[in-house]
């Protein structure tokens, strides 16, 4: 009975102390041994295959307008598209596709990385196996970086097999190789990361899974009603800065961070968006270490 | 930026691939243990030295926790022994959990110290190797199987995933891994919650009320895994308020109540101190003659079967007067009060919810 605990395997233990690789390997062990990863990945093929279906018509009938509908200006617009530059920008558009909401499944996924810890009680294993709280939420934030990229990878991939039939099928020819399509794609990557890092920051810091991921999509969707905010505050006090503000919105920034010109008029440079979004982010982050840190795990 | 965005999408596959191919980790070279009680060295029951005692001994001073002005905890301070099963009794609400947790410092004390081996828990290198912990029996993800929740373990402490098979067998789960925790029973969840605590081969084992939900066998089970794990030499401080099982399993006791240290002893001195509570059971064919010599300090209930419960007067002072009388005695037992008898007269009172 005193060999009850030995074991061939803790032999061949590691020893070498805790580190942000091995606790990263476990957060990931933690997403994919449960169904919800699997869930969220799932539908973010479906929404994205949606998206490029509808993309794909849209851009359809921007290059060949239907007759009788939309008059000279439609066709103005369509011979515009047809122009190396407005190919790439529809070749650019439809290799995006789905980012617009997509990124909201690489948000809550964050989200759902560090909450459901303590909706189901599994904070005060994880903690007791690794009582360095600031190290087991770095590797959630990797976690969930590394989350938001492989949505971003499967999105792409979808799309760089669709992108192309899709040209073939509308007559126009386009390598996809060009800077406007790969500087859109890589700006995607970087919003599907950020996405993932706020919500695992923002989950942090709320701890409660439901008021999370309330909150998420409230400052996701909330986001878009800043434009129409600020610019019933400009049509009050006229300040020329009111029409560029909306920026300060988590959402828009990232609009304006990854849309090459302007996101929305007077939209400032895309990278400010970039700053705030990455700002919003860290800010996020370095609160939820703070509070993980200090707050009773009950 | 570029280039960043790309390495940090290559890492991340590197790692899924990596997984995927079981998540074992690269074959190190084997770490030798320097001295008896290191991790994955089985401790002799009957050869534990100094050393290791005071690394598994359990060192509670002056802990206190307020939470809203409520002392959950109040200047507790009291001391664990390897080797032993201590039992940590006290009524709900007494502050067990709230210590248990500010030991593995999972809550911050407001003042005091709780330490193993004289390290506090945040402290300890490689800690699930010198502590495991059993906290909740439903602390375990309900999409997960019990596998994969020993494995998440053994991968954040760096031991190989194949810990969690062996684990599984020793708590008799090894058909319930791969089922999801949502379907065990509260006895599967306690039994997971021990593979988990014992993952590292710990020499100092915390468990927060086990035998909940347990069926006799699983208590039996229970109950024969601590001693063993005790007489290993491992330090096991057990929460309870099940007394009838303490006092079948525990060495030592801590009773706690409204916070405070109410007593701390081996079983036998913490019921050895309630003397006041024993009674003698007497059978006498004068049993009025009796009680007269006795004294008014002593009072004598008829048991209605020829014999009377005395207390206020002991066997020694009965056996005497009786003699003086010239009253015949037929039976003459002293009964001492039992765990129950004690720990609500220690704890009288102090039960209420705060």
């Amino acid at each position: 009975m005193t060999a009850l605990l030995d074991s061939a395997a803790l032999d061949e233990a590691d020893d070498t102390g805790t580190t942000l690789a091995r606790l990263f390997g476990a957060e990931f062990m933690k997403i994919r041994t449960t169904s919800s990863g699997w869930l969220f990945l799932t539908g973010f093929i479906v929404f994205t295959a949606l998206v490029l279906t509808i993309n794909g018509f849209g851009h359809h009938y921007q290059l060949y307008p239907q007759q009788g509908l939309g008059g000279p200006q439609a066709l103005a617009e369509a011979a515009r598209s047809r122009t190396p530059a407005g190919v790439a920008a529809i070749a650019a558009s439809m290799m995006t596709s789905g980012q617009l909401f997509g990124v909201l499944f690489a948000l809550l996924l964050g989200v759902l990385i560090v909450t459901s810890e303590f909706a189901n009680q599994t904070a005060a294993v994880t903690f007791v196996t690794v009582p360095r709280r600031a190290l087991v939420i770095r590797a959630k934030v990797a976690a969930a970086a590394c989350c938001g990229a492989l949505f971003w990878l499967v999105g792409t991939v979808l799309a760089a097999v669709a992108t192309p039939l899709f040209l073939y099928t509308q007559h126009v020819s386009m390598s996809l190789a060009g800077w406007t399509v790969a500087r859109s794609v890589l700006l995607n990557l970087l919003a599907f990361v950020a996405w993932g890092v706020f919500g695992l920051g923002l989950g942090a810091v709320l701890r409660s899974q439901i008021a999370s991921v309330v909150a998420a999509m409230l400052v996701y969707a909330g986001s878009f009603g800043a434009e129409s905010l600020f610019s019933a505050l400009y049509n009050l006090f006229h300040q020329g800065w009111m029409l560029g503000a909306p920026v300060i919105a988590p959402a828009v920034a990232s609009e304006v961070m990854i849309t090459s010109g302007p996101a929305f008029p007077y939209a400032p440079p895309a990278w400010v968006g970039g700053v705030i979004m990455i700002g919003y982010t860290v800010a996020l982050v370095a609160g939820g270490i703070a509070l993980t840190i200090r707050r009773d795990v009950i | 930026m570029v280039v960043l965005l790309a390495v940090v999408v290559i890492v991340g596959l590197v790692w899924l691939a990596r997984l995927h191919r079981g998540g074992t980790r690269p074959d190190r070279a084997r770490t030798e243990s320097a001295g008896p009680g290191l991790p994955g060295r089985p401790l002799g029951g009957k050869r534990v030295s100094p050393a290791l005692i005071s690394q598994g001994r359990i060192d509670v001073r002056g802990l206190t926790k307020e939470y809203r002005g409520v002392r959950a905890v109040d200047d507790l301070s009291f001391t664990v022994e390897p080797g032993r099963v201590t039992g940590f009794l006290g009524p709900n609400g007494a502050g067990k959990t709230t210590t248990l947790r500010m030991l593995l410092d999972l809550v911050a004390p407001t003042a005091g110290t709780a330490t193993i081996g004289g390290v506090r828990y945040a402290d300890l290198e490689q800690p699930i190797r010198r502590v495991g912990a059993v906290l909740e029996a439903g602390a375990a993800h309900k999409d997960r199987t019990g596998r994969d929740h020993l494995r998440i373990i053994c991968q954040s402490a760096g031991i190989p995933l194949a810990r969690a098979d062996e684990m599984l067998e020793l708590v008799g789960l090894g058909v319930a891994g791969n089922r999801t925790f949502r379907g065990y029973s509260l006895g599967m969840r306690q039994r997971l919650g021990v593979a988990a605590a014992l993952i590292g081969d710990p020499q100092v084992l915390i468990l927060d009320e086990p035998a909940n939900g347990l069926d006799p066998e699983g208590i039996r089970w229970m109950r024969d895994l601590l001693t063993t794990l005790a007489t290993q030499g491992r330090t096991v401080l057990v929460s309870s308020h099940l007394l009838g099982e303490m006092a079948q399993l525990a060495d030592d006791l801590v009773i706690v109540a409204a916070g405070r240290l109410a007593a701390q002893g081996t079983v036998a001195s913490v019921i050895g101190s309630m003397t006041y509570l024993s009674r003698t059971l007497v059978r006498t064919p004068e049993p009025e003659k009796l009680a007269a010599v006795l004294g008014s300090d002593a009072v004598v209930t008829p048991t209605g079967e020829g014999g009377a419960y005395i207390t206020g007067a002991d066997a020694v002072a009965i056996g005497d007067a009786a003699l003086l009388a010239g009253v015949a005695i037929h039976q003459l037992v002293t009964q001492l009060p039992d765990l129950e008898a004690a720990f609500l007269e220690l704890t009288a009172g102090k039960a209420a919810i705060r």
